[in-house]
């Protein structure tokens, strides 16, 4: 009986790795792309950008990692790929000194190493690609609020917390460009909301009150677009709108409603898309430091600032385009 | 519990891991090197350690499914100690042992003392220990930088690149087989997980012996902790988050019945291997980690189908 369980279980075993013995090819490229999470539909998305840049180039891709964030389980898949050997390795980084160790003994093997979505320390990988800058994001965030106020009236931001560091930085671009550039928009306030949802909810709801000329929310922290989006819409001033940062799927309702006009994010399918295309041209050579442009297919030029390939502008979510995105 | 019915199981899981190798070594690539060799055994001294010290446990009945969180909430201590603190690295690391050891005392002291069944006493220290380190923390408190010296016990290597936490393991396997299979002590372990009343009555001191046990347990998990920290280069509070799942399946793997009686540390370290390789070597064959959980699942009822006969009682 042992005999035949054992022979049962080669025989899974065979079939479970068919396929996977040829690996990487003399001519073609291995990349092996690394998530935080596999199971997040973010990532998830990452991955169908990079599916269309591997068919695109020509280079078998590798998808692995923690089917829940666990920094743990980063190390060991990286370990394995240095073991394999595989031409790049690109990583959104969960732990960054412990993940570092490990990128930077890969880059002492010749394996090339990006980042992407969330950085290792600069010593552990070549380019890191960044999918938005506070420039970036805070251009496209008054771009919507110009329009939608018609280049004229006040507006006030509804900000994760009055600490937080990201937020902050882009409240700063923020206020630069308006004294620059949109001169006839004006900031009556900034309120926080603590990444809670019924927070930006209570908030709202007193900005409206005490501010009745302000004719828009910009809410800049993801649980807070929904919850100012719901404030606005139980108000019943159908002269408010709601523009800001978050989550399509959180936003997606109230887009459908028309209190929210557009909710600003990156396109994640493009980030997975422009990171393949950054470990290809890195592998062959045509990336070097001191770059500052590349192309990356359908996404056509791209700046390179740095160490940093940029992603460009941000990617606006509408009533139109959200249902294609699912995260 | 014969001896042949010993060494038929070990003899199948022997057949297992050699099944594995031959697989992994067609379809994966640098599977069969020496240098990945080192990387498993690298990745395993964590799981390895507490897989030993469970087999302890296991053998007289009980269990510890506290382990997994005792590694997080020690690597938090010393994390804290280290970084926050600023003492020495050493005196961290003593203390970090040491609060494993009073986190197996308390498992220990409920299990003899309250005579709680040892699942639900470590299935409430299970949350417990991890509670605190989460508690103390706020889940998010991440400590880093620590000095390479320090490093070096998780990524460091011996001559010809030894993983530098091997030695650890040979020694604890050392001390836990002679523990078990070449001591009184041992015997009388296996002899409290066969019949309890019977073991007391031929005057083995039940008491004294489960405490060390579980004492056993919460002191490797300390140094498992420290193992892990130094291989991430980071404490946080979800370290060793579902190892004691993993260790407990290695140790059910390697022919240590479950409900106590019968105990084999050198398949524990088999077992753990099986477990350890079918991981890595999916990984070398493109495969995603996600088969690992499936096959895992298939070995364990696999081994519990080829142990069947040996059902004690």
């Amino acid at each position: 009986m042992t005999r035949r369980a054992l022979s049962l279980l080669l025989l899974v075993a065979a079939a479970a790795c068919r396929g996977g013995g040829g690996g990487a090819s003399s001519e073609g490229l291995t990349v092996a792309l690394m998530p935080k999470n596999k199971g997040n539909p973010y990532f998830v998305s990452c991955r169908q950008g990079a599916e269309e840049a591997a068919r695109e180039l020509g280079v078998k891709l590798i998808w692995d990692g923690p089917t829940e964030t666990d920094a743990a389980k980063q190390n060991e898949v990286v370990e394995a790929w240095i073991t394999r050997g595989v031409n790049v390795i690109a990583v959104s980084v969960e732990n960054r000194e412990g993940l570092s160790t490990v990128l930077r003994k890969a880059r002492g093997r010749g394996i090339k190493v990006l980042t992407f979505d969330a950085d290792a320390l600069p010593d552990a990988r070549d380019f890191f690609v960044n999918q938005a800058t506070p420039r970036g994001i805070a251009e496209t965030l008054l771009e919507h609020t110009s329009r939608i106020l018609g280049g004229k009236g006040e507006f006030a931001i509804v900000t994760a917390s009055l600490t937080a560091a990201n937020q902050n930085e882009w409240i700063k671009e923020i206020r630069e460009l308006l004294a620059s550039k949109y001169t006839g928009l004006k900031l009556v306030d900034i309120r926080p909301s603590d990444d809670d949802r019924k927070r930006a909810f209570d908030e709202t709801q007193s900005l409206l009150k005490a501010y009745p000329n302000v004719k828009l929310v910009m809410a800049i922290a993801s649980p807070a677009v929904p919850g100012a989006a719901e404030a606005v819409k139980q108000s019943g001033r159908n002269d408010v709108k709601v523009t800001g940062l978050g989550l399509p799927n959180d936003a997606k309702p109230y887009l459908k409603d028309g209190v929210l006009d557009s909710v600003v994010l990156w396109n994640t399918q493009d980030l997975g898309y422009l990171t393949l295309y950054a470990a290809n041209a890195l592998a062959r050579g045509t990336l070097k430091s001191g770059a500052t442009s590349f192309e990356a297919g359908r996404l056509k030029s791209l700046r390179v600032e740095g160490d940093n390939i940029l992603l460009g502008t941000p990617f606006t979510f509408t009533k139109d385009n959200v249902d294609r995105f699912d995260f | 519990m014969t001896d042949a019915a010993i060494s038929r199981s070990t003899r199948a899981l022997l057949l297992l891991l050699a099944v594995e190798l031959v697989v992994f070594g067609l379809f994966g690539r640098n599977f069969l090197t020496l240098g990945n060799a080192f990387e498993v055994v690298r990745a395993s001294v964590e799981l390895g350690l507490l897989a030993l010290a469970l087999t302890a446990v296991i053998a007289t009945g009980g269990i510890d499914l506290s382990v997994g969180s005792l590694v997080g909430l020690c690597a938090v201590v010393f994390g804290w100690l280290a970084r926050e603190a600023g003492l020495a690295v050493p005196i961290a690391a003593a203390l970090a042992v040491l609060a494993g050891t009073l986190g197996g005392l308390l498992n220990g002291w409920l299990v003899t003392s309250l005579r709680v069944p040892p699942l639900i006493v470590t299935l409430g220290s299970y949350s417990l220990y991890r509670g605190l380190a989460e508690a103390a923390t706020g889940g998010v408190a991440n400590y880093t930088g620590f000095p390479d010296g320090f490093l070096s016990l998780g990524q460091g290597t011996l001559w010809g690149g030894i993983p530098t936490q091997l030695p650890l393991l040979l020694l604890a396997f050392l001390f836990f087989w002679a523990l078990v299979h070449r001591s009184v002590i041992g015997r009388g372990l296996q002899a409290i997980g066969y019949a309890p009343e019977a073991a007391r009555h031929a005057g083995v001191p039940v008491g004294a012996r489960l405490r060390l046990v579980y004492v056993l347990s919460g002191s490797v998990a300390g140094v498992a902790s420290l193992v892990y920290v130094a291989r991430l280069g980071q404490a946080k509070a979800d370290a060793g988050t579902g190892f004691e799942l993993m260790a407990i399946t290695a140790v059910v793997l390697g022919g240590t019945s479950i409900f106590g009686g019968h105990a084999s540390v050198p398949g524990t370290l088999v077992g753990l291997f099986v477990l350890a390789l079918l991981q890595n070597g999916l990984r070398l064959a493109d495969q995603p980690a996600e088969l690992a959980g499936v096959l895992t699942g298939m070995l364990l009822l696999l081994a519990l189908v080829l142990s069947r006969e040996r059902k004690p009682s």
